[in-house]
């Protein structure tokens, strides 16, 4: 009977907004007194603006409590207590988890969780899964190498939570991965669209297996945007003959949205357990109305070992206008994130996202999976770059498919590209997260 | 169901909530020289918080403080 149920918890995933909205008050009210009894960053950052806990009375308050970017975090870390420095509220002794971030930006942080904290990662993960029609039934493929990374960890704990059974792919190569996959008949998968492709690539080229004919009926994406990209879902779902979902997360986040059964274009905000804020990049402003593009400002209510009180995620989002066919409240970020207000890159005085490439790229029939992004300058101008695959026996197409590439490129982001095409197969492939756009400008 | 009834049924999940954190508390307190018992008890109460954050007091509509 629980297996019917279409909501992991019925009650707030279909609360009105207002109560949402309350009840969020309530819990940033108790997260921001929490931080400010028992971190010393916390208290100092908050002394500074002049706010203490009694003065958050309504959601207008908490738009005058500062914002916390990475690079204090950092400054902050492999300091006493050792090694989390000033922002840990608990004893070193109630740390049960460990986990970094990736360090893609810079010097990595790290993330310090009590076992509640490790319980409510969990529980984050509980609602995508079962959004996204996991249940006990099932029997969970976790094709990641488990490490200091938070990745899929949580998604491993919550599949038990909510019932289902979890092979751990570990350290198991993936052609063995798919192999296992196979034997077990498993049902689901989580991995980052990037080794999704791989994966399917893997099983058709070198053991001669149709992924479609495998068992898998969904996947969880996470870690890249492509679950988002719509060409790029659509490729990892014929390849698997799949449903594949999204969510987004970070490690000093926690899991924050969930794309559910109904597939409607963007991620569910878990707003029960997350406050989430849309500020202009350029003006600073609040965006309160969909459709307007903003960084992400958010906060993990509940998180309280090192707590997430507005941070400045970097993430760009917009809400999105419709309410979603499944019924849930929790409101919706438009197509996903969409990219990051540090990475949205100006090519040639123009914003470039590497993921409107990525749309372009995975939407051309005849092209591989695989690309790569050079910007560089040829004296003073902006040069970029694109390398691509056709896919094998597709080669006597090539003009045809750059012609359509040329346009597709000019069309969706306004810029010109030098095209290079490769033999299938030889541009580099990914296991975890793809570092597909290189921004080589800095070094002339 | 609505939520009308929804709530007055949560009072009564809330309330049960509340009677198994008292006995598991009460048991921690007691357990202080049973490892055993004492850390199993830890792990029950991150358990029981994430109840409670499935099934918090809903506040009403509006500023608060």
């Amino acid at each position: 009977m629980v297996s019917e149920q279409k909501y992991w918890n019925p009650f707030l995933e279909t609360l009105p907004l207002e109560k949402l909205q309350a009840l969020q008050l309530k819990k940033f009210r108790n997260i921001f007194e929490w931080a400010y009894e028992h971190s010393r960053f916390h208290r100092s950052l908050y002394e500074k603006a002049g706010i203490k806990p009694e003065d958050i009375r309504s959601i207008a308050d908490i738009k005058h409590v500062p914002t916390v970017e990475k690079s204090m975090m950092r400054d902050i870390q492999r300091k006493e207590p050792f090694p989390y420095g000033d922002a840990l509220c608990v004893p070193l002794e109630e740390v049960s988890e460990f986990r970094q971030t990736s360090g893609t930006t810079g010097q990595p942080v790290y993330q310090p969780d009590t076992w509640q904290d490790w319980e409510w990662w969990s529980e984050c993960w509980a609602f995508i899964l079962w959004a996204q029609e996991y249940r006990p039934s099932d029997r969970v493929f976790i094709p990641f190498g488990y490490n200091v990374f938070v990745a899929f960890w949580a998604g491993h704990y919550a599949a038990e939570k909510i019932g289902a059974e979890v092979v751990p792919g570990g350290v198991l190569d993936t052609q063995a991965r798919i192999l296992k996959i196979q034997e077990l008949r498993c049902t689901a998968m989580m991995a980052t669209p990037t080794y999704v492709l791989g994966m399917a690539d893997a099983a058709r080229n070198k053991l001669g297996i149709d992924p479609a004919s495998l068992t898998i009926s969904k996947i969880t994406c996470a870690g890249e945007p492509g679950a988002s990209i719509p060409t790029t879902k659509k490729r990892m779902e014929e390849a698997w003959g799949a449903k594949v979902y999204d969510h987004a997360g970070a490690t000093e986040i926690g899991a924050w949205s969930f794309e559910c059964e109904s597939q409607p274009g963007g991620l569910h905000v878990n707003e029960a357990f997350f406050l989430v804020e849309i500020q202009d990049i350029d003006t600073g402003e609040y965006i309160e109305e969909p459709g307007k593009r903003g960084k992400m400002i958010i906060t993990a209510l509940d998180r309280v070992a090192q707590p997430c009180i507005r941070f400045d995620s970097k993430d760009v989002i917009e809400w999105s206008p419709d309410p979603c066919p499944c019924g849930r409240t929790f409101r919706l970020i438009k197509g996903g994130v969409v990219g990051r207000a540090d990475d949205i890159t100006k090519v040639k005085g123009v914003l470039l996202s590497p993921s409107a490439i990525e749309e372009v790229v995975r939407g051309i029939d005849g092209l591989g999976d695989e690309f790569e992004v050079v910007v560089d300058k040829v004296g003073d101008i902006d040069r970029i770059t694109l390398k691509v695959e056709i896919v094998k026996g597709r080669e006597s197409e090539r003009q045809k498919i750059e012609g359509v590439l040329k346009d597709q490129l000019r069309l969706k982001t306004n810029l010109g590209y030098v095209l290079e095409f490769h033999d299938y197969g030889t541009l580099p492939r990914y296991d975890v997260k793809a570092k597909r756009f290189k921004d080589l400008r800095e070094k002339h | 169901m609505n939520h009308m009834g929804e709530e007055t049924n949560l009072k009564e999940i809330k309330s049960k909530v509340l009677l198994m954190r008292k006995t598991a508390e009460e048991l921690k307190n007691e357990a202080g020289n049973f490892p055993a018992l004492y850390r199993n008890l830890s792990r029950i109460l991150a358990s029981i918080k994430m109840m409670e954050l499935n099934v918090p007091d809903a506040p009403e509509h509006g500023n608060e403080g």
